[in-house]
């Protein structure tokens, strides 16, 4: 599993002629007519970087060594966590625990009979879709009006979300959270979720995003008569499709992994979020394979999301700067 | 397009009347839900943050004005500075050590190859992953006779648990850290990589540039607002470490891995010492204003 197969010297020759031999697009080309298509494409690009640019064999070795060494240390910490999962409580020793049999599922039949941990997913659900439904709403409605519409007190009012990109969620936590327990919000879902809806970064994304859309489709839809509401439910949102989804995974991984303001307004047992309940199960000397276990079922939807759609997670992760 | 712009805009400014008094009213009416929580959850909260530290609010009581006074009392007390020191000794291993990496790999996943995609996704993975949930399984890979401190054994140093351990439990959780991040880093500087024009570097190539060359006088100047992006946004996260030390150390052993936003939680949610914690919120924005302007006249200045 190094690098692209060794190839003699003589293969690699000049980028052009290769090239030149593409098939053209006439017809409709069956599905391995494209295939062959895109490896001729491939080997086209890899012939336009210099021989010598791409080192020597030698070299390439030594590159697919070092990326194999990276991706097992990267892999290493989920591999031990599902295997030891999957363990019985005592077997924690090394290496002999990694082994990968005998398995069995107690610490998962032990962790879903304690109501906790479904109790736990369920209030994570209900934080990441709730957010995620309202910060894409919330966003799309003010990204609009900021993009497109002329009204009093616009700039001041952007200029006000976008200085607050970079004053640190700590400063305004405290305070937040005080007036959240003034009225009552601590250890409720509303509590949760409502603090986290204006986000300043998702109208910023929106609003980007919405200029780039031609004037011309709404002033069509306003001459046939059509509302505001309707023009905004049926021309902007269809057209949001990519900034929506992209944005839609960024707000759900960022609320799945949240921890500290659960962990704040969570007080009982009942209200904690995944993040916060296996903190706590961490904390008090549950065996080993239980605690895993809970981490395996917080982990399982966000692996099985980003096997999907990973170029929504990379894209959203890098448009928006942030980590979840 | 510049064409059909201009004309729309001049349009735009000269017109008033009805037209004109329904978009406003749209766009008001579109803007306020979310300009109203922000205002109540994220602009107000900031600003009541700064008020807030002071006085001598608590939860139950007391919110008067007390001038500086939680600074003073901020000055005067060793815990601060202890977690000061973890804070900054965690942000300088972990920042280098993150933008090591991230530039590593990414000139090693730079181009396509069979099999490239899947590493760099491979590479992206613990990005997503919460660090509480990587934390657990952490700690049993410091633990004492876990597979790092064999690893150290293998190597000749002592075998012990780095997170029980006061001056290795920071390195041990730069290293989490580390982990976590190199991917988004790896992620930013290959996309800024593909727009570094090839023929810059097939120059050199012809001048007889080696790989390191055209590395340091080709690559890396291009890669210079990236690497400041990078080091501002890591240096930030740094200081605000909280989740990986609160499940794998607590704290600890003897509050020797204590960061500051540690010590504000302990403040505000464990002694509900408000004040006090939104003094500690106030020094580390502060600190982190500083530093970004540091490097933004170090790394960041233009040449």
């Amino acid at each position: 599993m190094t690098s692209a197969p060794a190839k003699t010297p003589h293969d690699e020759i000049p980028a052009g002629p290769r090239k030149a031999a593409r098939p053209g697009r006439g017809g409709a080309p069956g599905p391995a007519a494209r295939r062959a298509e895109r490896r001729l494409r491939r080997a086209a690009n890899r012939d336009s970087v210099p021989h010598a640019m791409r080192g020597s064999t030698g070299g390439r070795i030594g590159r697919g060594l070092l990326l194999v060494l990276a991706a097992v240390v990267t892999v290493f910490p989920f591999y031990a966590m599902v295997v030891l999962s999957l363990k019985p409580a005592a077997a924690v020793d090394f290496p002999g625990s990694l082994v990968p049999w005998p398995l069995g599922g107690e610490a998962y039949e032990s962790v879903m009979n304690s109501q906790d941990v479904p109790r736990w997913l369920f209030n994570t659900l209900l934080y990441s879709l709730a957010s995620v439904v309202g910060v894409l709403l919330l966003s799309s409605l003010a990204g609009y009006a900021f993009a497109k519409k002329r009204f009093p007190g616009r700039e001041a009012m952007f200029w006000s979300f976008l200085s607050m990109v970079m004053v640190p969620y700590h400063v305004t936590m405290i305070p937040t959270f005080a007036m959240i327990a003034k009225l009552g919000g601590v250890d409720t879902y509303w509590g949760l979720i409502v603090p986290t809806l204006a986000n300043a970064q998702a109208v910023f994304l929106m609003r980007q995003f919405i200029q780039g859309l031609p004037d011309e489709l709404f002033e069509a839809a306003r001459l046939d008569g059509c509302s505001e509401l309707q023009i905004f439910g049926r021309i902007v949102l269809p057209l949001l499709k990519p900034i929506l989804a992209t944005l839609g995974v960024f707000v759900f991984l960022w609320h799945w992994n949240d921890f500290l303001w659960p962990l704040v307004i969570g007080q009982s047992t009942d209200m904690r979020t995944l993040t916060v309940g296996i903190a706590s199960l961490q904390q008090q000397n549950v065996p080993l394979n239980v605690v895993l276990s809970g981490s395996v079922i917080a982990f399982v939807p966000i692996f099985a999301a980003y096997l999907v759609g990973q170029r929504y997670f990379t894209e959203g992760v890098t448009a928006s700067g942030i980590k979840g | 397009m510049a064409v059909v712009a201009e004309p729309t805009r001049n349009r735009r400014r000269r017109r008033s009347g009805p037209h004109a008094r329904r978009e406003a009213r749209i766009g008001l009416l579109f803007v306020l839900p979310c300009f109203l929580l922000f205002l109540a959850f994220r602009f107000g909260p900031a600003v009541a943050g700064v008020l807030m530290s002071f006085t001598d609010y608590t939860l139950t009581g007391g919110g008067s004005f007390i001038g500086a006074d939680n600074f003073t009392r901020l000055k005067d007390d060793p815990l601060f500075w202890d977690a000061l020191k973890v804070t900054v000794v965690y942000t300088v291993l972990a920042v280098p050590g993150t933008i090591a990496v991230s530039v590593g790999l990414a000139l090693l996943t730079r181009r396509a190859f069979r099999g490239s995609k899947v590493f760099r996704s491979v590479f992206f993975l613990p990005v997503v992953t919460s660090l509480v949930l990587a934390a657990t399984v952490f700690v049993w890979i410091f633990s004492t006779g876990g597979p790092w401190s064999t690893a150290m054994g293998w190597i000749g140093l002592p075998e012990e648990s780095w997170l029980s351990h006061d001056t290795l439990v920071v390195p041990a959780l730069a290293l989490v850290g580390i982990w976590s991040r190199f991917g988004y880093g790896m992620l930013i500087l290959l996309a800024r990589m593909q727009d570094i024009p090839r023929e810059l570097e097939e120059a050199a190539l012809t001048d007889g540039a080696g790989p390191w060359q055209r590395f340091r006088y080709i690559v890396l100047p291009q890669l210079r607002p990236a690497l400041f992006f990078l080091a501002v946004i890591e240096t930030t996260a740094s200081f605000q470490v909280f989740d990986a030390v609160y499940t794998m150390t607590g704290g600890g052993p003897a509050n020797s891995s204590y960061t500051l936003v540690f010590q504000l939680y302990d403040a505000g949610f464990k002694y509900f010492d408000l004040g006090y914690a939104a003094a500690i919120g106030v020094a580390l924005f502060a600190l982190t204003l500083v530093v970004a302007l540091i490097q933004r006249l170090t790394i960041g200045k233009e040449d």
